[in-house]
């Protein structure tokens, strides 16, 4: 029988290898590719003499960097909202589904199985001039003209991208919730807590890692998120992740996006670091 | 211990061929030394050519429409398709070495192919339909006087407008008209955006000085709330928001014009004094195809009628064969390709060429547009 060492390899080793080939090699190239000197396309046969010029020219723009700060703003409002209102589904599938809990946690995956496009698509529906909420409003009396805030707008992007993780972000919150030991809210019942005070006093406090596992989640790959503002956020709605999109594709000036992307993820994890030692999520988890 | 050495050798071996991958590539010497070389050593042997194509293609003209008469002529040979999102990411794929023994892309990138020894010359003796081009789009195909290029599809850049909601349009100007703000739509193209500034302030497109530039940008970034979103897809993005009439005024292809006009919304097609801007799409065959005749018979085959009347009425793009442009009767693609006035290409602008420190200057200035 293999002991510790022995499995360890044909546990750790495949997906280990996985991310290395796949995140890991791929992340040092286009750390290669940001050091490039040249703009545009890389003509072939081209000298490899690195530079910080593309990193200089990011932040000598100003404007790039104004758009990464909104952002990181706008993925800390979805993270927010998103985490917040997960928070009571999962509490609800956690305490109060019963038996049905797998029912409804599956109702829940549902939109998963739909294409991540058609379901930012069918928000062009919901709010277009003629969509749902403009025709339920316009029905209702209540607006003359549609709204043109609801599409090709940074609000569009928030509420859109709210919706798409907040599924997502019910998960860690569950898992969080789950782990309560029943005895722990039995114990602060039996020394005279009510509902409110064993929620506020005990539920929460321990339920804070899931949440936190969950604003992380959405807060990092929606900085760098670039679907949905280019289809429903119009010209009001750009970010970070626009740019970058661009310089790889349209433009075919990798080494600018390169550092373009470097410095999101930089920043990315400065920020996320910062909020960890503020939160201290190590005792947290403890 | 052997196997803790094999796990890091690969590890360290696949890491070194990214890097090198990043760091390296073939130049176009040593391209064109292997190239020769392949070539005695097949002209000894006589290796018969592979029976498959392979095209480095925009999405979307993998259809079989597109290809529908070498298709029927050559069943046995499967056509596969490698992807481009913009010219510039189709030239960096073939500087990358694409296997694509054909490619697609569009006016004023060819002299970059050239100068790469990416592309080779076409024998157009072998072309059968050759005679069907016109000899002014036969010109376009050509540098250094040598037919590298063979022109394809065709169409304009002009600004579509709802008639319903904007008087005549006569100037590129009104993209940048105040009164139509949150009902213009910009093509999300920084070259674009320079070449609409150059004909409204009369600006020499090749030639845009830094002052010019940074004018361009500023007005751009004015620009930016007049719209209700850049397009990316003319399909996608444009002909849908033309469609609802929330966008009543675009940067548009005539492909998005005749759609909007098959559906009865109320458009029109301008035709600005500064000219519109005309486009060809060429295809070129690799410097480094193993299947030169079949990419000939390929390309002979794309501009054979049945598949250029597919271009013309499955996408509403012109066509390079004159013929089936000459056949045209429906009213809808008469008034979009504006077949009822045989001078109407003479009084456009085709896309200059202009040089790659242009290009990466005007799509980095658009980024920061982008970005305020």
């Amino acid at each position: 029988m293999l002991g510790r060492r022995g499995t360890l390899p044909f546990l750790v080793g495949p997906p280990l290898a996985w991310l290395v080939g796949l995140f890991v090699v791929p992340l040092f190239v286009i750390v290669l590719f940001s050091l490039r000197p040249e703009s545009g396309i890389v003509p072939p046969g081209s000298a490899w003499n690195p530079s910080l010029i593309q990193y200089g020219k990011v932040l000598d723009t100003p404007a790039f960097l104004r758009l990464l700060g909104t952002s990181a703003l706008v993925a800390f409002i979805v993270a927010g909202a998103a985490t917040l209102l997960a928070y009571p589904v999962a509490y609800f599938l956690a305490f109060r589904a019963g038996e049905r809990a797998t029912l409804y946690l599956t109702l829940l995956l549902v939109p998963f199985a739909v294409s991540y496009l058609l379901r930012i698509m069918t928000w062009k529906l919901m709010l277009g001039p003629a969509g749902v909420i403009n025709s339920l409003l316009s029905g209702a009396g209540m607006i003359g003209e549609p709204l043109d805030l609801l599409l090709y707008s940074r609000p569009a992007v928030v509420i859109t991208l709210v919706y798409v993780w907040i599924p997502f972000a019910a998960l860690p919150v569950l898992a969080g919730l789950q782990r309560i030991q029943r005895s722990q809210l039995e114990a602060a019942a039996d020394l005279g807590a009510g509902p409110w005070a064993r929620f506020w006093r005990v539920t929460v406090p321990l339920s804070v890692p899931g949440a936190v596992a969950a604003f992380f989640m959405v807060f990092i790959p929606t900085v760098g998120e670039y679907v949905t503002p280019t289809l429903i956020g119009g010209t009001g709605g750009i970010m970070y992740g626009n740019l970058i999109q661009g310089f790889f594709g349209s433009a075919g000036n990798w080494p600018l996006g390169a550092a373009l992307a470097m410095i999101m993820l930089v920043l990315t994890v400065v920020l996320v670091a910062t909020a960890a030692r503020i939160v201290n999520v190590r005792r947290l988890l403890s | 211990m052997p196997v803790h050495f094999v796990r890091r050798a690969f590890v360290v071996l696949a890491s070194a061929m990214l890097v090198l991958a990043a760091c390296t590539a073939v130049s176009p010497s040593e391209s064109a030394t292997e190239s020769e070389s392949a070539s005695e050593s097949a002209a000894v042997s006589v290796a018969p050519e592979p029976q498959e194509i392979l095209v480095l293609e925009w999405g979307g003209y993998d259809d079989p429409a597109f290809f529908a008469d070498f298709a029927a002529a050559s069943p046995e040979v499967p056509v596969s398709f490698e992807f481009g999102l913009s010219d510039a990411d189709i030239l960096g794929k073939m500087e990358a070495g694409s296997q694509a023994d054909v490619f697609h892309f569009y006016s004023g990138w060819q002299q970059f192919y050239v100068d790469q020894g990416l592309v080779q010359e076409i024998d157009t003796s072998q072309l059968t339909n050759w005679d069907k081009v016109p000899d002014s789009f036969k010109a376009q195909g050509q540098v250094n006087g040598i037919q590298y290029f063979l022109p394809w599809d065709w169409g304009f850049s002009s600004i579509l407008y709802n008639t319903e909601e904007v008087p005549e349009v006569t100037s590129w100007d009104v993209l940048l008209d105040p009164a139509y703000a949150g009902h213009i739509s910009m093509w999300n193209d920084g070259p674009a955006a320079v070449t609409v500034s150059a004909y409204v302030h009369g600006y020499d497109e090749t030639a845009i000085t830094d002052q010019q530039l940074a004018d361009i940008e500023a007005e751009w970034i004015a620009q930016k709330p007049l719209n209700a979103f850049y397009w990316s897809s003319e399909y996608d993005d444009l002909c849908p928001g033309v469609m609802d009439q929330t966008v009543w005024i675009a940067y548009a292809w005539q492909g998005c014009y005749a759609t909007a006009l098959y559906e009865g919304t109320p458009v029109a097609y301008a035709n600005p004094s500064e000219g519109r801007n005309s486009w060809i799409g060429f295809y070129g065959i690799s410097a480094d195809t193993d299947s030169y005749q079949l990419a000939l018979q390929f390309l002979d085959d794309k501009l054979a009628d049945l598949t250029m009347s597919n271009v013309v009425n499955l996408f509403y793009y012109g066509a390079a064969n004159q013929d089936v442009m000459d056949a045209i009767e429906d009213p809808v693609l008469i008034e979009a390709f504006g077949v009822d006035d045989p001078a109407i290409l003479e009084s456009t602008n085709f896309t200059p060429p202009v040089t790659d420190a242009q290009r990466t200057a005007w799509t980095e200035m658009w980024a920061r547009v982008a970005a305020e």
